[in-house]
This record gives structure tokens, sequence and C-alpha cells, in this order.
């Protein structure tokens, strides 16, 4: 069974577009989203950084997530944009109160950084704007070995054809350096109609260019999927049903287990509850599958291997 | 002999409007599909998507759509489909999108799905029903299609040995 997640609903003040935006990511099986809180510090100094909105708050009753029982699964998570080394502050209290961290940044300074040293679990790739860098392949490989993922997004392609050359285009670019592995997928989606189903989203796994090794970690992006398309059905004339090798059931692993070890590893970040998890022995089959933290049955998520690393 | 082989995909038209859903028709449908393709994946889709491309089914009341596509490229197609973000009908837009929520090889297996999500559906309304009398309704729904359900499996003992003719996508939960 998979747990689809959703990590980056934008945050509008606006409730009830909020709420809507929440039943309809229940209704499609989604069941954990994050609120995303996009913070641009400009020139000057000292912005205040947004402080998330409790979600009893925001919404009294959560909607319970299309096939199965439990209410769907709601954190916060702040993105800092940024465009000089001063705008994160690694030590800053406000980050506490949210989930998740992450950072978009803009140079290729700041992208190594970002990769290398600081603190965060996601790191965004910039949609509007075709990058003004190549990703290298040692700060992405370092990203994946302190199990930072990279986040693609996908509702400004769906708003507009531009935009969807540039997601395409780096997308395509970082797909060539990092071969898949740690990347989520989320939606971005400031209108309930911007969101897209799960399926519809993993669609076209089997297409992507990568090699079989990484396949488990696979999280293979409708994006990428139109991407890979062009050059698979370009491919598929030369050398038909070479390309779709890899099973379902390994894919739909894939899934899930990145956005699972994005949790896991905010979680570490935040506390040092994350390193040790606990394991039920039987299956006891409807109330364990949604916790992000609950190892199922297959491999471990990218962080929790690499803090084994670390630990020893 | 080797037949035809297609996929259908099970997809639920989403829109925040639900009054509006009893304008859709096949044809509206149908062309917003391809018209999509053909913005996504140019000339090729395009012509991939006139061949063996068609609208099976429509539930204008519950917005669910069967969609028919060639084997060979229905993943292409499937592609463009989170593209669609309204779809024009006599003249008016209606803002919405497909959810995709089953892919088979059999129109059949798409239905025992389809019945099963219904189920599922009204299940959920059960709880969330403001007055006696909807509640009636929902549960005499429920008991109607339990019934059918009771039927289908005696039908389904039948026709074991055709199952294995069916492909059937691991996609559902």
């Amino acid at each position: 069974m998979s747990v689809f997640m959703d990590l980056n609903l934008i945050y509008t003040g606006d409730r009830t577009g909020l709420r809507t935006l929440l039943e309809t990511a229940a209704h499609l099986g989604f069941s954990t989203v994050a609120i995303n809180y996009v913070f641009e510090p400009t020139s000057k100094k000292k912005q205040e950084i947004p402080t998330p909105t409790p979600i009893n708050e925001l919404i009294d009753h959560l909607p319970v997530v299309q096939g199965r029982s439990r209410p769907i699964r709601v954190l916060n998570r702040l993105t800092v944009v940024m465009s000089d080394s001063s705008h994160f502050r690694p030590n800053a209290t406000e980050y506490r109160s949210f989930d998740l961290l992450a950072v978009q940044p803009t140079t290729e300074k700041l992208f190594h950084a970002a990769c290398m040293l600081y603190d965060v679990d996601i790191i965004c790739i910039s949609v509007s704007e075709k990058l003004p860098f190549f990703f290298k392949r040692a700060p992405v490989n370092g990203a994946a070995d302190r199990g930072v993922v990279f986040e693609v997004s996908y509702s400004a392609a769906i708003r507009d054809s531009t935009l969807r050359r540039y997601t395409i285009a780096n997308a395509i670019n970082l797909m060539e350096s990092c071969k898949g592995r740690n990347v989520i997928l989320s939606s971005a989606a400031e209108k309930a109609l911007e969101l897209r189903g799960p399926y519809d989203v993993t669609n076209l796994y089997p297409t992507s260019g990568a090699s079989d090794t990484d396949v488990w970690t696979f999280m293979f992006t409708q994006l990428w999927c139109s991407v890979t398309i062009y050059f698979c059905v370009f491919l598929t004339r030369l050398l038909s049903g070479l390309l779709f090798g890899l099973s379902d059931g390994d894919a739909k692993e894939a899934v899930c287990s990145t956005c699972r070890s994005v949790l896991l590893h905010a979680e570490t970040r935040k506390t040092a509850s994350g390193i040790i998890y606990t394991m039920r022995s039987c299956s006891d089959s409807a109330g364990q599958e949604g916790a992000p933290g609950d190892p199922e049955h297959g491999d471990p998520p990218a962080a929790k291997r690499h803090k084994l690393v670390l630990t020893q | 002999m080797v037949r035809v082989k297609s996929r259908y995909l099970l997809c639920e038209v989403i829109v925040s409007d639900r009054s509006r859903l009893l304008l859709l028709d096949d044809r509206a449908i149908a062309i917003a599909v391809k018209a999509t393709v053909a913005r996504i994946h140019g000339d090729y889709g395009a012509a991939l998507c006139s061949v063996g491309f068609s609208v099976k089914y429509l539930n204008a009341h519950t917005g669910i759509v069967f969609l028919r596509m060639p084997k060979r490229c229905y993943k292409l197609l499937w592609s463009a489909l989170p593209f669609i973000t309204s779809i024009e009908t006599r003249g008016e837009k209606i803002q919405c999108f497909l959810n995709c929520l089953h892919v088979g090889g059999t129109i059949r297996t798409c239905q025992k799905f389809l019945i099963r999500y219904n189920t599922q559906q009204l299940h959920r309304m059960l709880p969330k029903c403001k007055n006696e009398e909807e509640k009636q309704q929902v549960s005499q729904a429920l008991l109607n299609c339990t019934l059918v359900g009771g039927t289908d499996e005696a039908f389904e003992d039948e026709l074991r040995s055709e199952e294995d003719e069916e492909e059937c996508l691991p996609n559902m939960p």
C-alpha cells in the first residue's frame, strides 16, 4: 500500500480556498500534505519570517483521505528564496516552528552551499525561469548523500506554456545530474483545480532514461515523463519496447519512499527521534501504513540509511 | 490471431461547481483531450490520438469518464491528461481537471472497479448526511449496490476462466 504525499501547497490568506484545497487533496488520495509559506528576503535586512498558522485554526475538521479511514495529515513548511548567503540563518529560532525547511537557491554558489552545508530538507528547483547555471555532479551527489532532496513543482507548468518549457528544461537539467534519485514532485497549487491525482503525476515512470540500478528510489515525475517522452518517442521508433523495463511495484515503492525520507530527515533535523525508529513485527493492515516514520516492507528510505552510516 | 488491445482509463472529472457537470457531453471531452494531446505532444501525439482513441462512457451526474486508448501509446496520451484545465462545451468553459482512478485492459474490470469505488463514495457520504431523509436515501442506495454486488459475484464465478485474459495494471490502491 502506498502513501502519497504532496509536500507543497502554497499558503494563501484565504481560508475557504485553503479548505477546498485540503479537501481536494484528500479526495485525490494524498495522505500527507504540507502547507508552504514562501519567504523571500529582499535587500533590506531583518524581514519578518512568517509564523505558521496552527492547522486547527485554519480548518476545524480535517477531511478523510480517499480510500482510507484516517484524516489527512497536514504539516507546515517554510521555503526561503535565497539570492544572498545572508538570507538563510541556520540558527534562527523562527525555523523551529516549521516541520519542513526548504531553500530555493538562485545562484550556483548558493546552490552548492545549499547542497553541501545548509541544514535543510528540500532544495527547490526554480520553475519560473531558465536556470542560469548547470547542476554539477559534486553538489548533487553531496545532497544525495546527506539525504537532502530536490523538488520540482508542476502547477506552473499546467498554468502556462512558457513556464512549462522552463520547468521541463530545468527538470531535464536536474535529471541528467542526479539520475532521478532524490527527487520529489509537488504541486505548488494555490487553487484546488491546480492539484492533480497521484496516479496522473506518476504515470510515466518507466519511460525515464535512467539506469535500472537506482530504480527503487525513483520518483518519476509527470513532467519528466513528458520531457522524456519526446526522447522516448524518438527512441521507441528505433528500438521499440526496450525502454519499458521497470515493474509497477518498484515504481510505486519509489513514489512514496522519497517523500517519506524527507519527513524522516526533517524529524531528524529537529529532534533526534528520526534516527531511532520502531518496527511493528506483525503487519497490522489498517492502522500503521500511514505514519511517515513507519518503515514498511521494502528498502529503507535514503535518509535512514544515511543516518545509520553517520552514527557508525 | 492476436486481438486488438487497448487500455481503458477510468477518470473522474473534478469541478469546483458540481452543477456544471451536467453540461458535459462525450464530444466535448474528446475534443478537449485531443486538443491537449496536440498541444503537449505536437503532431505526433495528435496523429496517435486520432486512431484508437474514443470516449466510451460518460456519466454527467457523477462525472465519470471511460477513455479508450490504444495500448501501445496510452502512456503518451495519458501524460497529456493532467494539462487539461478546462473543457469547452456549448459555448461555455468549465474549469475542471481529470483525475485518473483506474487503468484497465477491459471495460469489465473498469466497471467492477467503478462499482466498488461508488460504494466507497456512498460510505463516505453516509456520515456527512444532514437530515434523516438523505440518510435514508444513501443507505437505500448502499443496500441496492450490495444486492448488485451479490449477483455480480455469482456471475463472476461463472466467468472465472475469462478473467485470465484480462490485464489490469496494479494501479489501484
